[in-house]
C-alpha cells in the first residue's frame, strides 16, 4: 500500500514537472483515439447496417413461364448445389399480380381489365445473411442466369457493389487509423517519459544512492504512461460520444432521415479501447525506460 | 557463554583493495581495513590520498579493481545491481558535494531517504524535525536547498545520511564548511549515533575533529594506509604502518 502511495506521488510529481509535454501527449493520444474510434464506429455500424439490409436482400429470377412442380424441384436442387440459401420462394404469375395489386393499395383500380398473367413468374432467392453474401451475390446472379427458362436476374447490383466498396474502404481506414494510434501513442509517450527522465536525472541518481529499489524508480514512469493512455482514451471516447450525440440530434425528428442501426460502442468495446490505449502507452513508457534509465 | 565478552561484529572489511581509474591512476592501493560495529574511524590524509575513493568503494559507488570489500556481511563487489539497495539502506553517506536537490525543500531532501524504505508520513515528519533541531536548521524546514549556504547544505546532507538510522554512516568532509559551534553540533550527532551502535567512517582534513577523541584514525597517503592509530591523548600507539610509504617520506 505504501509502495503504491509513493509511486502515485512520484508519478504526479513527474507529470507536474513536464506538464507542457504531458498536455501535448494527452492531446495527441486523445486525438489518435478519437480518429481511430470514429472510423471503427463507422465500420462497425456499416457492418451492422449491412446485416440489417441483408434481411431484405434477395435475388429475383424471372422465368419465361410458371414452373411445374418437378421443374421447381429441379430449380431448387440446382440453386442449393451452388450455395446455401435461407429460403427459396416460387412466385406464380397470379401471385405476382396479387402482390402488385396489394402494393398499389387504394389505387389498384388501375389494374382493372389487365390480364392477371401479365407479370412473369419468378423465383425469389434469399441468400444467407452475412456480409460475405453481398460479395457472392454477383457470382450467384451470374450462375442463376445460366439456368434454363430464366429471362432475367435482378438484385440491387449497384447498391451492393457500392456498399461493399465502402465497407472495404472503412476497413482499410480503420486499420490505418489503428496504426496511427499505435505509433503516436508509443512515440509520444516514449518522448515525454524521456523528457521526464532527463528532468529528474539528478533525483533518480540520488534515489539509487539512498537505497531505492529498481521498481521504486521505474514504476512511477510506467504509471505515468498508463495514465496518459487511459485518460487520453477517455477524453478521445468522450469527444466521440459528444460528436455521436450531436450527429444523432441532427438526424432526429419526424422529417429527418432516420439512422436505424447506428449505435455507439457497447461497454466492453469502450473498455477494450481504453485498455488497448493504456497498454500501448505503458509499452512506450517501458521502451523509454529501457533506453534512457540506466540503473 | 557471556555475550559481553564476544567481540563486536565486523561491519566493514576491506582486504587488499585497490582501485585504478583509467588510464592508469592508482586511487587506492592494497588497502586492508577492518571496522567493527559501533566504532568511529577517522580517515585522514592530504587531498588525493584516496579518502573519497575508499568511501565510494564501501558504498558501492565504485567497484574495486582488486581485493574484497565486505560491508555489513555483504560482498560488495559481487552485489548485483538489483540488490544494491540492500547495501545502500544500511549505509548512509554524507557527500562532499552534498548531492542535494536544489529545487526541493530541506524537508523534502531529507525525506527522500525515508520514503525509499516506505516510512509512514508521520514518522518522516517527526524524524525530519528531530534532525533539523539537532543540526540547528529548524527555521529552514521549508527553504529550498538551493537557497541555503554551503554550511547549511552540508548539514542537510548529513541529516539525510543519518535519517534512516543506517548501520553505517560514511561522511566525506562533513565539517568542511562549518563554524566551530556547528561542527560541535554535528559531532554531537555522530556521538549520539555511535552510542546507538552505528558505525561511523569520517573522512576529514580537519585534525581538530579527532585530536581529543579516543577514536581510531587512519591516515592515507598516495592511496595506501600510512598509519592507523588512536588519536592524540589516547593510550594506544601506532599499530600499523606502510613501510614502503614511510621510506618515501622519511628517507
Amino acid at each position: 500500500m505504501r509502495f503504491w502511495a509513493v509511486v502515485v506521488r512520484h508519478a504526479c510529481r513527474n507529470m507536474m514537472l513536464t506538464w507542457k509535454s504531458q498536455g501535448m501527449t494527452l492531446f495527441t493520444v486523445s486525438l489518435s483515439v478519437l480518429i481511430f474510434s470514429f472510423f471503427y464506429l463507422v465500420y462497425v455500424n456499416a457492418l451492422h447496417i449491412g446485416e440489417k439490409l441483408g434481411d431484405d436482400l434477395r435475388l429475383v429470377v424471372y422465368l419465361d413461364e410458371d414452373p411445374s412442380l418437378p421443374l421447381q424441384e429441379e430449380y431448387r436442387h440446382r440453386i442449393l448445389k451452388f450455395d446455401q440459401v435461407e429460403r427459396i420462394e416460387f412466385i406464380s404469375r397470379e401471385q405476382a399480380f396479387k402482390r402488385f395489386e396489394h402494393i398499389l393499395g387504394p389505387n389498384n383500380d388501375v389494374l382493372t381489365g389487365v390480364p392477371t398473367d401479365f407479370l412473369p413468374a419468378s423465383i425469389e432467392v434469399y441468400p444467407v445473411r452475412t456480409l460475405d453474401s453481398l460479395s457472392r451475390i454477383k457470382r450467384f446472379s451470374d450462375y442463376l442466369q445460366t439456368l434454363p427458362g430464366v429471362l432475367k436476374v435482378q438484385y440491387g447490383k449497384e447498391w451492393i457493389e457500392r456498399f461493399y466498396a465502402f465497407i472495404q474502404l472503412m476497413r482499410v481506414i480503420t486499420l490505418l487509423s489503428g496504426s496511427l494510434l499505435i505509433m503516436t501513442t508509443t512515440f509520444m509517450v516514449a518522448h515525454t517519459i524521456r523528457l521526464t527522465l532527463f528532468a529528474r536525472q539528478q533525483e533518480l541518481e540520488l534515489l539509487r544512492l539512498v537505497g531505492a529499489t529498481n521498481n521504486y524508480i521505474r514504476t512511477p514512469f510506467l504509471l505515468e504512461g498508463a495514465l496518459q493512455g487511459g485518460v487520453g482514451a477517455c477524453f478521445g471516447l468522450g469527444a466521440l460520444l459528444v460528436l455521436y450525440n450531436w450527429i444523432a440530434l441532427q438526424f432526429a425528428g419526424p422529417n429527418a432521415i432516420s439512422l436505424p442501426a447506428f449505435a455507439f460502442f457497447k461497454w466492453p468495446v469502450v473498455v477494450a479501447i481504453i485498455g488497448l490505449s493504456t497498454l500501448l502507452c505503458v509499452a512506450g513508457s517501458f521502451s523509454a525506460i529501457r533506453r534512457f534509465l540506466h540503473l | 557463554m557471556n555475550p559481553e565478552s564476544s567481540p563486536p561484529p565486523t561491519m566493514i572489511d576491506l582486504i587488499k583493495v585497490s582501485k585504478v581509474y583509467p588510464p592508469n591512476i592508482q586511487a587506492v592501493s592494497d588497502v586492508s581495513l577492518t571496522i567493527t560495529k559501533g566504532e568511529v574511524v577517522f580517515l585522514t590524509g592530504m587531498s588525493g590520498a584516496g579518502k573519497t575513493t575508499l568511501l565510494r568503494l564501501i558504498s558501492r559507488m565504485e567497484k574495486p579493481t582488486k581485493g574484497m570489500v565486505d560491508v555489513a556481511g555483504m560482498d560488495v563487489s559481487k552485489l548485483s545491481e538489483r540488490d544494491i539497495h540492500l547495501l545502500r539502506r544500511k549505509v548512509g553517506m554524507a557527500y562532499q558535494d552534498f548531492r542535494l536537490l536544489p529545487e526541493r525543500t530541506v524537508a523534502a531532501n531529507i525525506a527522500i531517504a525515508l520514503e525509499v524504505v516506505y516510512c509512514p508520513r508521520s514518522l518522516i515528519e517527526k524524524r525530519i524535525r528531530e534532525l533539523l533541531e539537532q543540526l540547528d536548521l529548524m527555521r529552514k524546514y521549508n527553504t529550498r536547498a538551493g537557497e541555503l549556504s554551503r554550511g547549511e547544505q552540508q548539514r542537510v546532507s548529513i541529516a539525510r545520511a543519518v535519517a534512516n538510522n543506517p548501520e553505517i554512516v560514511l561522511a566525506d568532509e562533513p565539517t568542511g564548511n562549518l563554524d566551530a559551534e556547528t561542527t560541535a553540533r554535528v559531532m554531537a550527532l555522530f556521538e549520539h549515533l555511535q552510542r546507538k551502535g552505528t558505525t561511523l567512517l569520517i573522512a576529514t582534513h580537519d585534525r581538530a575533529l579527532f585530536q581529543n577523541t579516543s577514536h581510531r584514525v587512519v591516515e592515507l597517503r598516495f592511496g595506501r594506509i600510512l598509519s592507523q592509530s588512536r588519536a592524540e591523548g589516547s593510550d594506544d600507539d601506532l599499530f600499523e604502518l606502510a613501510p614502503s610509504l614511510l621510506e618515501e617520506i622519511e628517507p
